[in-house]
């Protein structure tokens, strides 16, 4: 079972420093209400943070099959080593999300209770796709990796960038299979930087969609 | 001697260490042989390219130590523990640390344990190796970064725990954005001594400033093969390995993966297994050897 822990930050979330193990049922504060007319930014939340990427990459797709609202954000500085993932859900239903990820096999770390207004650092990486047309290719970029794709067979050509163990891993999966129909990044990948190709990929497909729609017209 | 570590795509392979030969579509680590694939990803690549490298400028082959790593991490903390024991009994003179899992205590033990050595090995970076420097703050600890515009962009972002995070990302490199994010990561702590940024325009840094920049040849089909930025990493630390300069082995090797790349005449769908065949008449035009 996960931890559940308060932390306090002073000005900054990215600055806080850890108080106390608390547990949230020892602590009417926390207590799971639903305060109608708050706005997002009042609300209380909590952070979920993960041993591994690979189930933090899982997270928010599970918590939103049953309706949880979850955002993916930098998990705090005690927890990163440089390739980090944590999900950001609002106070209320801390509960419920960690039902649901036990029961979905997705092994949570620690669950951290965030004060009211508390800034994480978002994904940006919906704002850092790039695409590039050479011609038969299609090179779609989303932050530091690059997915190329071959017009008309939508064969994936090449895999470039990332520094994680599981890059070159997914390289060899994914070379050779038509976007759309065969393995995915999030479905094989376990780091940020698979998550990261997770985006490109979908973006790649998007296009391969279109083209082919177009062409079927 | 020239070390290269890193993780190869690979459930089940153990420690493996040795005297590395790359021929074509082949690659020998001590006893151990990858072949076909896994010559052509990631660390593989790098080693490929820096054993060509040094076969093509007359440099003694390097070492490697690699580990099978498909992601989990495991691999990669048995493989830092493993080097942070060896590497004060038989130091090498240059180090580089390539695709691993970026991990806190496994990887501060062993650059910690490499700067015990008296006359410590020159460290080079890259990969998720340069992410976790930068994330635990031990990239002054290093000499050498080998980063794409993405990475820079992540190292002068103080805030970014990982290149997903930055909030300002370069996409087009140009004269400007460089310099600036290079002294600003510099400036933070974020970046070593040398930086060698691989881009369309790839550019040597020392101390936060540029020292050279390498246009020519520009070949723009390299960008999406996957692995050109990991061959530039290995011929780079062939040649500091050999001894030349650093901010001129940046520049060299700049210039020998354009020049292979030139000479491979690549389409998007070029493998970096077809390309690394091409870096030992690279070096040896770009070095007049």
């Amino acid at each position: 079972m996960p931890s559940r822990m308060c932390y306090a930050p002073s000005v900054d979330i990215r600055f806080y420093t850890v108080i106390k193990l608390l547990r949230i049922g020892d602590d009417p504060h926390y207590d799971a209400m639903e305060v109608p007319g708050l706005s997002e930014e009042e609300k209380d939340k909590a952070l979920i943070v993960f041993d591994y990427i690979y189930h933090a990459m899982r997270a928010k797709p599970v918590l939103e099959e049953v309706s949880i609202q979850a955002r993916e954000v930098a998990p705090p500085v005690e927890y990163r080593t440089g390739c980090d993932l944590a999900v950001e859900v609002d106070a209320t239903d801390v509960d419920a999300a960690e039902n649901i990820l036990i029961e979905k096999g997705v092994m949570i770390l620690d669950i951290l209770f965030m004060p009211k207004g508390a800034k994480m650092i978002p994904v940006y990486l919906t704002t850092l796709i790039k695409t590039v047309d050479y011609g038969d290719y299609v090179m779609v970029r989303c932050g530091n990796m690059k997915i190329t794709y071959q017009k008309g067979s939508g064969v994936i050509v090449n895999i470039s960038g990332g520094g994680c163990p599981d890059i070159p891993y997914l390289g060899m999966q994914l070379y050779g299979t038509v976007i759309g129909q065969g393995p995915r990044p999030r479905s094989l990948g376990r780091t940020i930087c698979a998550y990261t190709l997770e985006h490109a990929y979908e973006k790649a497909l998007g296009i391969y969609k279109k083209e082919t729609s177009k062409r079927g017209r | 001697m020239l070390l290269l570590v890193g993780t190869i795509p690979m459930e089940g392979l153990p420690i493996t260490f040795g005297k590395v030969h790359y021929q074509p579509d082949k690659l020998t680590i001590g006893d151990y042989a990858l072949e076909g694939k896994y010559v052509m990803l990631g660390t593989a690549a790098m080693i490929s390219a820096a054993s060509a490298a040094c076969q093509a400028a007359g440099i003694e082959e390097p070492y490697a130590a690699v580990i099978g790593d498909i992601g989990m991490g495991d691999g990669t903390i048995k493989l830092l523990k493993y080097l942070t024991e060896e590497i004060v009994k038989t130091p090498p003179s240059v180090m580089t640390l390539h695709y691993i899992l970026p991990t806190r205590d496994p990887f501060t033990n062993l650059i910690n344990a490499a700067h015990s050595i008296p006359n410590r090995p020159f460290l080079i970076t890259d990969a998720g190796a340069l992410l976790n420097a930068k994330a635990v703050k031990f990239s002054q600890k290093f000499d050498l970064f080998t980063p794409d515009p993405g990475e820079l962009s992540f190292l002068a972002d103080p805030d970014a725990a990982h290149p997903a995070y930055v909030q300002h990302f370069i996409f087009n490199v140009d004269q400007t954005e460089v310099p600036k994010l290079s002294q600003e990561a510099y400036d933070n702590g974020d970046a070593p001594r040398y930086m060698l940024v691989k881009a369309p325009i790839d550019h040597v840094i020392v101390e936060g400033k540029v020292v050279s920049v390498i246009k020519e040849p520009n070949v723009p089909e390299l960008e999406p093969i996957g692995g050109t930025g990991d061959t530039i990493t290995g011929v780079v630390s062939a040649l500091i390995s050999g001894g030349m300069d650093v901010a001129e082995a940046c520049a060299a090797a700049c210039k020998i993966n354009r020049t292979a790349g030139e000479l491979a005449k690549p389409n998007p769908a070029t493998t970096i297994a077809q390309f690394i065949p091409f870096i030992p008449e690279a070096v040896k035009k770009v070095l007049n050897k």
